[in-house]
């Protein structure tokens, strides 16, 4: 009886290590971002330009804008995603600090969780901030259906913030890290993409969350798979 | 109650395997397959109906599809074995099998269209199946990319990595496309329908197609993982020599 | 029969490529262990000396 609670309480102190060790590498990343705001910026900048370059590609069809909206505002995200991991990546490799965090880390995937966390967060302020452009231009009425777009953005981009943590990491090390990052991120986070914008196109038309179930579980077993998977392999990732 | 020769069919299944270790019995066996396979599909297989003459393109593009998942599928268990065992021995056998995965991904790509073109009037419809070929293709060839790109201590885990994430991906990547796939138009047939069923003949070519293409592909592997266990060991001479010259 | 070029076209891509990779690939064998067997005999002279 004694041995259970022993190991109960070994677990919940280790959870409490984790969960400090984690938000302190997330304020860490934050304060630095805070400090110069250039990812967040670069993100931004980018995500806009790719809509407002889709806008001229696809011409002046109100109709047919208002239809491949929310492909063009997803792959906005995917692209400024790719940016994003690609500047935090070069700053990392300019200061060369990952050994030193991962000694003071208990448990390494710590690591992992803080990055991700953080780039779900500058992707959500991105989200903020082109959101209300794209309704303007695109004239959509996206503050009908904020709530389940609320949901669709906030599992897209956990899924779309693991997929490109694990990848970022792992093109931190090759040589061709501006090519191969997008090379492994793209493909794998098609099914992703996929459900995301069908969701998020079906939500425009006015369907309620009820009807885009399917997306959202598809979603969610992405998000959950590979949440899982990269936990398991993250410390292949950072041994030397 | 399965059928006397489907359970004869797996109980010689075993020796033939353990004869097929002989390089020149496998390749004997797999010549003659093949060479079978190509007369069955040419003389012996009937005409199907509706499709004429351009269906017996489905034989060889099917035996293919069939072939790299079995190949990727190789993949995966071998990169799970790689993050285990730590051997070099089974970082040959995923390189090998992505690669020869990735040579008939590329079959399947291309005879895929020209199997389309002639039925549906169009090259390429978008079916869940070639567009999963379509993904796979891209996530294997950035496998094959990232192991060139890599450099030496961490290319073989994360290449491992990849491998099994791109296999994992496989039943989500299906599912969404097929989702997908309901919204987006069927190609219009040029003509009617699509197969009228496989007939007990069409389905014995099949099967020795797939079979003729299981054996090709474990003589490509045979002879990749050599070139892959040469090239290490040729590694391992040279860092030797290094080492007296300058010890 | 007035689709026959593109079964044509199918069979004689999949044999083209097929081949090409076989061969390539043998030749890679072949080049690899004569290279092998020369840095063996290499070897041997660097440890005999």
């Amino acid at each position: 009886m004694s041995k259970n609670s022993n190991s109960c309480i070994a677990l919940m102190s280790d959870s409490k290590i984790f969960l400090q060790q984690v938000l302190a590498l997330l304020a860490k990343d934050l304060k630095t971002e805070w400090r110069t705001r250039e990812i967040f910026t670069s993100m931004f900048v980018f995500a806009v330009l790719v809509v407002v370059v889709f806008n001229f590609a696809i011409g002046a069809d109100t109709e047919l804008i208002r239809q491949v909206a929310s492909g063009v505002i997803w792959i906005a995200l995917s692209f400024a995603s790719v940016l994003g991991l690609q500047r935090t990546g070069q700053m990392e490799r300019e200061e060369d600090s990952l050994q030193g965090v991962l000694l003071a880390l208990h448990d390494r995937s710590a690591l992992f969780v803080a990055r991700m966390l953080a780039q779900m967060l500058y992707l959500l302020v991105v989200v903020i901030c082109t959101l209300p452009l794209c309704g303007i231009w695109f004239r959509i009425d996206f503050i009908a259906c904020i709530g389940g777009l609320c949901v669709v953005f906030a599992l897209g981009m956990l899924g779309l913030s693991i997929v490109g943590t694990l990848f970022g990491m792992i093109a931190l090390h090759t040589r061709a890290c501006e090519v191969m990052l997008p090379m492994l991120f793209l493909p794998v986070s098609i099914p992703l993409t996929i459900a995301a914008v069908q969701a998020t196109a079906q939500l425009i038309d006015g369907k309620s969350l009820r009807d885009i179930a399917d997306y959202l579980v598809l979603i969610g077993i992405f998000d959950v798979v590979f949440f899982v998977l990269v936990l398991m392999v993250f410390d292949y990732i950072v041994e030397e | 109650m399965p059928k006397w020769w489907t359970i004869m069919l797996f109980v010689m299944a075993f020796p033939f395997i353990y004869l097929c270790m002989n390089r020149v019995f496998h390749v004997t066996v797999m010549c003659i397959t093949m060479n079978v396979a190509i007369m069955l599909v040419f003389i012996y297989a009937p005409t199907e109906k509706m499709q004429g003459i351009v269906q017996k393109i489905f034989y060889f593009h099917v035996s293919s599809a069939i072939t790299m998942f079995f190949a990727f599928f190789l993949v995966c268990v071998a990169s799970i074995m790689y993050l285990w065992k730590t051997s070099d021995w089974w970082d040959s056998i995923a390189l090998s099998a992505a690669e020869i995965g990735v040579v008939f991904c590329t079959l399947v790509l291309i005879t895929g269209p020209l199997w389309a073109r002639p039925i549906w009037g169009t090259w390429w419809s978008w079916d869940p199946t070639l567009t999963l070929t379509l993904v796979l293709w891209l996530i294997y060839v950035a496998y094959l990319m990232l192991r060139i790109e890599t450099y030496d201590p961490q290319r073989a885990r994360f290449a491992a990595i990849l491998g099994i994430i791109g296999f994992v991906d496989v039943p989500v990547i299906r599912w969404s496309v097929e989702k997908w796939r309901t919204l987006h138009p069927k190609p219009v047939l040029i003509q009617e329908g699509g197969t009228t069923g496989l007939t007990s003949a069409m389905l014995l070519t099949f099967l020795v197609c797939v079979g003729a293409f299981f054996l090709l592909f474990f003589y490509l592997l045979r002879e990749r993982i050599s070139v892959a266990q040469s090239r290490h060991a040729l590694e391992v001479l040279r860092h030797e020599i290094d080492e007296i010259c300058v010890g | 029969m007035k689709n026959v070029w593109y079964l044509f076209a199918a069979y004689s891509t999949i044999w083209t490529a097929l081949c090409v990779y076989m061969i390539r690939l043998s030749q890679k064998n072949k080049e690899l262990q004569a290279e092998l067997r020369d840095l063996r005999t290499q070897l041997e002279r660097v440890v005999t000396k």
